[in-house]
């Protein structure tokens, strides 16, 4: 808005227009013409002086410009040759100038409308909203229902899981803290149809969660579900929340056959 | 007389309801609520909509996008700021307003269909639009590299005063082809 440039008697403002097609949606109403009856030549010339001037104040041409340029040029060079060549234009053949018209026509509706957004925001960004209330609703206490035995258990499980991630030898087996892993999601996804191969369904933990998986393991079975799921092979259930989670065989699971999922294309 | 009780009652656990909520309420929620079918339930709000707005209160009820919400009058809102002075939003620029109006009518619509119709890079006002709440991301296409769509939110159709897609002014563009 501020660089104002005085170029053949043409006042123009500079970094005035948000696009090519803003331009030349400018430089077709300026000239007073239907959007329908454009002379491309004379807006082509414009055009160009348009991005000389900008180039003349040392202004950045976004490429976007440029690709426009290069579209006018070529139409007008079209124009500039015999006419016959018109009439041998394949019927098929979108005419570049039609196209880009019809990309500033559509430009223009769009502008059009953010202008009536603006005058919609004025009136209805005048409106208040309450807060919600901090309504708490009683969830229901869930009950644990454990048996002594079952803590127990949990807790030994516990114990015997965190003895087993400690390296006792690390002295000796140095080499095994950074031994790289490699847990590949195919292969993973391979353990999950594996074990649903006999078993209508399966718990997470069973194939995922034992001693000698790690927590990369773990996690990577994981995605391995989540994708499955995806693919709408299995299908997922968790009563609670952190309880475990139930892989269950889908019916497209034995139609679409199993090797295809095996195929590593499939998997995204 | 049995049934205008029943809509006086059925008014009363709407304007209840929508107070308390303090923020949309899908219709679904309502007729769940009320135990009454969709289209009942839209009737009676379409009523009471009406009557908020012929009996000069500082209160409406707005439809936004499937759903309903409590707002003040825009009327009103000189009056208020005497009280409280709200925040000023910042406004946001021409060409997040353009970017906005295509994301409205061809959402979910994707970064590299936005550019095309506009004919510019519109990266910076996708992410101010973003900003501001007025657009998300919705999904993914199953197209190669999977591009990410937008689509307008709620708080677009709270801002502009829409009640919901339809509620569009049409653009008359019938016999515009779109981009790709």
């Amino acid at each position: 808005m501020e660089n104002k440039g005085n170029f053949n008697g043409v006042l123009i403002k500079i970094e005035n227009f948000e696009g090519p097609l803003d331009l030349l949606y400018h430089l077709i109403g300026k000239n007073k013409m239907s959007i329908y009856d454009v002379k491309i030549d004379e807006v082509a010339d414009q055009y160009m002086e348009y991005l000389s001037q900008m180039e003349a104040l040392d202004l950045e041409i976004a490429s976007e410009f440029l690709v426009i340029a290069a579209t006018l040029l070529s139409i007008k060079s079209r124009l500039l040759l015999p006419s016959k060549k018109d009439k041998e234009l394949n019927e098929e053949e979108i005419d570049p100038k039609e196209e880009l018209l019809l990309k500033v026509l559509q430009y223009k509706k769009y502008k059009e409308f953010s202008q009536i957004l603006r005058e919609r925001e004025d009136y209805w960004s005048a409106s208040y909203y309450k807060e919600p209330e901090g309504l708490e609703f009683d969830f229901g206490q869930e009950d644990l229902n454990i048996k002594p035995q079952e803590l127990k258990e949990v807790y030994v499980g516990m114990l015997k899981r965190n003895s087993l991630k400690r390296n006792n030898k690390a002295e000796v087996d140095m080499v095994k803290i950074i031994q790289y892993e490699k847990v590949s999601l195919q292969s993973k996804i391979r353990e999950v149809l594996r074990s649903l191969l006999h078993k209508p369904w399966v718990k997470f933990t069973e194939i995922f969660v034992g001693k000698e998986k790690t927590r990369l393991e773990i996690i990577t079975g994981f995605l391995a579900i989540l994708e499955l799921s995806k693919l709408k092979k299995v299908e997922l259930f968790q009563e609670v929340n952190f309880s475990d989670i139930e892989i269950h065989r889908l019916d497209a699971f034995n139609e679409a056959g199993s090797d295809a999922i095996y195929d590593e294309k499939n998997i995204g | 007389m049995d049934k205008i009780v029943d809509i006086k009652n059925i008014e009363r656990i709407i304007e209840g309801l929508l107070f308390a909520a303090g923020e949309k309420v899908s219709l679904n929620k309502i007729s769940e609520v009320l135990q009454k079918e969709k289209s009942v339930t839209k009737t009676i709000l379409g009523n009471m909509m009406f009557h908020y707005n012929n009996s000069s209160r500082g209160i409406m009820i707005r439809e936004i996008n499937g759903g309903y919400q409590m707002c003040t009058r825009p009327e009103v809102y000189e009056d208020i700021k005497v009280a409280f002075s709200p925040k000023q939003k910042g406004g946001i620029s021409q060409a997040a307003f353009e970017t906005l109006s295509i994301i409205a009518y061809n959402g979910p619509v994707t970064k590299p269909k936005i550019e095309y119709i506009r004919g510019v890079n519109s990266d910076s006002a996708l992410t101010k639009l973003q900003e501001r709440g007025l657009v998300d991301e919705v999904g993914r296409l199953d197209t190669p590299g999977r591009p990410t769509t937008y689509d307008v939110t709620d708080e677009f159709f709270r801002q502009f005063g829409f009640a919901s897609k339809k509620d569009l002014p049409v653009l008359e563009m019938e016999d515009i082809i779109g981009g790709d």
